[in-house]
């Protein structure tokens, strides 16, 4: 099972070769520290990324 | 209104915690709104959540978690961590760096020449007769020496 990251929104999608939030096929093995959003609309991380759907997400691509 | 609080883990199984977390966090909706595990806080991760509660009912039997730290973080203590600098840009010319992945892991070498844009680096190793230049990502290298030599 490979993690790829989204080089535009850092999603971290498993085993897929388009984005399941924005669509873009240029996903990437290399991606560095990582965060779980639960809730987007509450955590102040989440407004501080703009990240504005829950998942698994990398803080640094490529 | 969010609070920030540090847990300590397993190095290495940071991933693993926060996952596992986010699973009871939905298992029992419970006012936990992110988990953070970033590169540099190797056996820690940061858990936004409601309070102290939400926090530690998130954490109640979850493998690999070895204790939450005292206090709370503040967000500007987090804040560096969500816009990380691109590791070439924190090594300079002349640094002694140690090699960590691929072929020449292990290795000891001198940097040579940084390209910020591409994230990588020129190094020589230090243990090679000949001084073979060898380009690596700057990822994959540890700083050991922030001297910087005449190159």
């Amino acid at each position: 099972m490979t993690e790829l990251a989204c080089r535009k929104c850092k999603y971290i999608n498993m085993d897929a070769t388009i984005c399941r939030v924005c669509g873009s096929s240029e996903l990437t093995k290399e991606w560095y520290g990582y965060i779980v959003i639960v809730d987007p609309e509450k955590s102040q991380i989440a407004q501080k990324l703009g990240v504005k759907y829950p998942g698994k997400y990398a803080l640094r691509v490529g | 209104m969010s609070r920030f609080f540090a847990v300590k883990t397993t190095a290495n199984q940071e991933r693993v915690v926060a996952n596992l977390m986010e699973m009871a966090v939905k298992k029992y909706q419970l006012g936990v709104y992110s988990i953070l595990a970033p590169k540099e806080m190797k056996g820690y991760i940061i858990v936004e959540a409601e309070g102290m509660e939400d926090l530690l009912r998130a954490i109640k039997g979850v493998p690999h978690v070895k204790g939450v730290v005292r206090g709370e973080v503040t967000f500007q203590e987090i804040e560096h961590f969500l816009t990380p600098k691109k590791a070439a840009e924190q090594i300079k010319e002349g640094y002694t760096v140690e090699i960590v992945s691929g072929p020449f892991r292990g290795e000891l070498a001198i940097v040579k020449r940084v390209d910020e844009a591409k994230n990588e680096i020129t190094v020589e190793l230090m243990e090679a007769v000949v001084p073979i230049p060898v380009t690596v990502k700057a990822d994959h290298v540890r700083i050991i020496d922030k001297k910087e030599e005449e190159v």
